[in-house]
């Protein structure tokens, strides 16, 4: 029985020759551990503080991975409509605006955001946290959209390359059509899917590292408890940042290890759910292209 | 307008015309910029008028705007001096209310900023700040490129020497264990098992670290270490927020795939040393990784390499905003005052909104800066690789 379990077929080998799933279970069991350890250790507040962290940080993380794939589709498919088009004007002007945007750097983009949140929270015009939600996925996927564009644009300029357009062109099928479903659609989802697992990484750490800055001060009118509990935001908190401090210790007095994931839990939790999380995603996408031969 | 467009189609394009377009991108942004900066120093302007008017009420001798009884006389006078204009007396009353909660809450007032915008003396200091910032910036570019390009090599050989990683050759002797039907793990294999273990252990916390945002490093070392100096802001940058790992993996992409091309197979038939075992006769010293440019001579390798490098100077441009981002995040994040970043969200906290703008035009010239920098250098090894 037991050697039935380990060899050939056996689910844990299939998965080793497949990373990115490897790598998902390891993330799910990752967290799974987490979570009972958590629902042993931290106190009832804490601990549904952090569930709840989690989930608005991945329901915002799934957020941006929508606006980003929508924006970065409709871009993509826009300036090669434009490139192929008579005049070259719409094209000249789009990509010009695409270039400037891609020199500000993604947590500036943020910031402005942010900026712009904070203000429609003080005037009252912004209450609901969903909505809150949604405001800081629009403005991640704002900064980071162009990927996806730049993905978009690669696949259809790689079919053109080849006689496939060409050849569905003379069978009638609309260029439209060609470029959404022939070449995005039934021959790109791949290289799609990878663009979109890293988005939601960069999301999360841009997410995370945004509230923890906003800690620091971004307004006298708003603060932290005014935006939605995210990851970033309860690492900031006063208690997690002590608890992260109290890492300090294990240099000078090594023994405290035996007390440090009991007694400091609410920031080591929120720590390793960024770190493992970042390092699984980016995990799961390099496993996503080996597997796909993406690269 | 034609010639306007072919300007602007990027991938045609030679040098000078790449120029002009990151010369039009500086000035639409400079200029966009100076308007913005313009109506904040205008609505400045206004502001303190308005607050120069109110403040002359506060400053009536033997008036108490706390109390109840002075308003109200206040109140009655302004109805008398102005009658019948009800909602501008009322207008005055909420203006004096709000100023004097100002004066109470706003951070300039309690640090005794001048709120002044953006003076000379403000671009003074800001000057020196973004020389700073730049000056870590450059030093955290050029390191993070020379060491992404070791690893992403190292990382390539290794799987050219078809090594599987820690964890899947633990779980392979464990397999080989039970489909021998050995039952139970011998000493030697708990022992070898233990260290495969360990060493999957030590490398999955190494990697963490790599992925580890820069001020969850800072924090923990905080009270061991200095976490204000220069060096400690060089050293989060290269090893923290996963720009190391991000960028090595771009190179090592780019490895991968030119691997896979049909000279690889004409160099290694033409008698180009193939082997990737370390330090063997046609295997690669495993010392080159310190001179990794000319370190693989009459090996197939070299050739891979220097086709990777050449494609992975343009994706540089990317990385280097990702690395301003991190910068910023680090300057943001671990409150260090005098640091350019620092000093936005400072200036975004005191609503002075134009140095703001300033500081991030700043940001935006570095960016703008390096892509112009990587352009050329792309066009140089362009023309030495006679493209």
């Amino acid at each position: 029985m037991a050697t039935r379990t380990f060899t050939g077929n056996s689910w844990l080998y299939n998965l080793t020759s497949k990373k990115d799933l490897l790598w998902l279970t390891i993330w799910i069991a990752g967290l799974g551990v987490l979570w009972i350890w958590d629902a042993l250790f931290l106190n009832a507040p804490a601990f549904v503080r952090l569930q709840t962290a989690f989930l608005n940080s991945l329901l915002t993380g799934l957020m941006v991975v929508l606006f980003s794939l929508t924006l970065g589709w409709f871009l993509g498919v826009s300036l090669n409509t434009l490139e192929h088009s008579k005049s070259k004007v719409g094209f000249a002007i789009l990509s010009f605006v695409t270039d400037i945007l891609r020199s500000i750097p993604q947590i500036i983009a943020v910031l402005i955001g942010y900026v712009v949140l904070t203000i429609l929270l003080h005037k009252g015009i912004i209450r609901s946290s969903f909505v809150q939600m949604v405001w800081i996925a629009g403005t991640i996927a704002i900064a980071v959209f162009l990927e996806v564009a730049d993905t978009i644009r690669q696949r259809i300029d790689y079919f053109r390359t080849l006689d496939f357009v060409d050849a569905m062109l003379c069978c009638g099928i609309k260029e439209r059509r060609i470029m959404n479903v022939e070449i995005l659609w039934k021959n790109s989802r791949s290289h799609m899917l990878h663009k979109l697992i890293a988005i939601f990484g960069i999301s999360i750490f841009l997410q995370c590292s945004i509230d923890f800055i906003i800690s620091v001060g971004l307004s006298t009118d708003v603060s932290l408890i005014n935006f939605p509990m995210t990851l970033g935001n309860l690492l900031a908190n006063v208690d997690s940042k002590q608890d992260i401090l109290a890492l300090s210790n294990l240099f000078t007095e090594p023994g405290y290890v035996s007390v440090i994931f009991t007694r400091h839990l609410q920031g080591l939790s929120v720590a390793f759910c960024i770190v493992f999380s970042m390092l699984c995603i980016y995990m799961i996408a390099n496993g996503f292209v080996r597997r796909h031969k993406l690269a | 307008m034609s010639a306007f467009s072919s300007i602007l189609h990027k991938e045609n394009t030679g040098l000078r015309t790449r120029l002009i377009i990151h010369g039009a991108g500086i000035i639409l942004m400079a200029a966009a910029f100076w308007v913005f900066i313009s109506a904040v120093e205008a609505s400045r302007i206004d502001s303190r008028e308005s607050d120069n008017e109110i403040q002359k009420y506060l400053d009536l001798r033997k008036m108490d705007f706390g109390d109840p009884v002075d308003r109200t006389l206040f109140r009655e006078s302004l109805d008398v001096f102005y009658t019948g204009q009800t909602q501008r007396n009322d207008s005055v009353l909420t203006a004096i209310d709000n100023l004097r909660q100002r004066q109470f809450s706003d951070p300039a007032y309690k640090t005794g900023d001048t709120q002044d915008g953006l003076t000379w003396n403000m671009v003074r200091r800001l000057s020196g700040m973004y020389l700073q910032f730049i000056a870590v910036y450059g030093i955290v570019l050029i390191i993070i490129y020379l060491l992404a390009q070791r690893i992403a090599v190292y990382r390539f050989i290794k799987m050219k020497q078809h090594r599987e990683s820690y964890l899947t050759q633990a779980l392979e002797l464990v397999r080989n264990a039970r489909a021998n039907r050995i039952g139970s793990i011998g000493g030697s294999a708990v022992r070898k098992l233990g260290l495969l273990l360990a060493k999957a252990l030590v490398k999955g916390i190494l990697l963490m670290l790599l992925f580890t945002p820069a001020y969850v490093i800072a924090y923990s070392v905080k009270t061991t270490i200095d976490t204000s100096s220069i060096l400690f802001m060089i050293l989060l940058g290269i090893v923290s927020n996963g720009v190391l790992i991000h960028t090595a993996n771009k190179f090592f992409t780019f490895l991968v795939s030119e691997s896979r091309k049909g000279y690889v197979q004409t160099a290694v038939v033409k008698n180009l040393h193939a082997s990737y075992e370390w330090d063997a006769p046609e295997g690669i010293p495993l010392r080159t990784l310190l001179q990794i440019k000319h370190g693989f001579r009459s090996h197939v390798f070299q050739s891979i390499f220097l086709n990777a490098r050449f494609q992975f100077i343009p994706a540089l441009k990317e990385h280097a905003s990702f690395l301003v981002t991190g910068l910023i995040i680090i300057e943001m994040a671990l409150n260090i005052q005098g640091h350019f970043c620092y000093e936005l969200l400072q200036q975004i906290l005191y609503r002075q909104y134009d140095i703001a703008a300033a500081i991030i035009f700043g940001i935006f010239l570095t960016v703008k800066a390096t892509e112009i920098a990587i352009d050329i250098w792309e066009h140089k090894e362009k023309r030495k690789y006679g493209y």
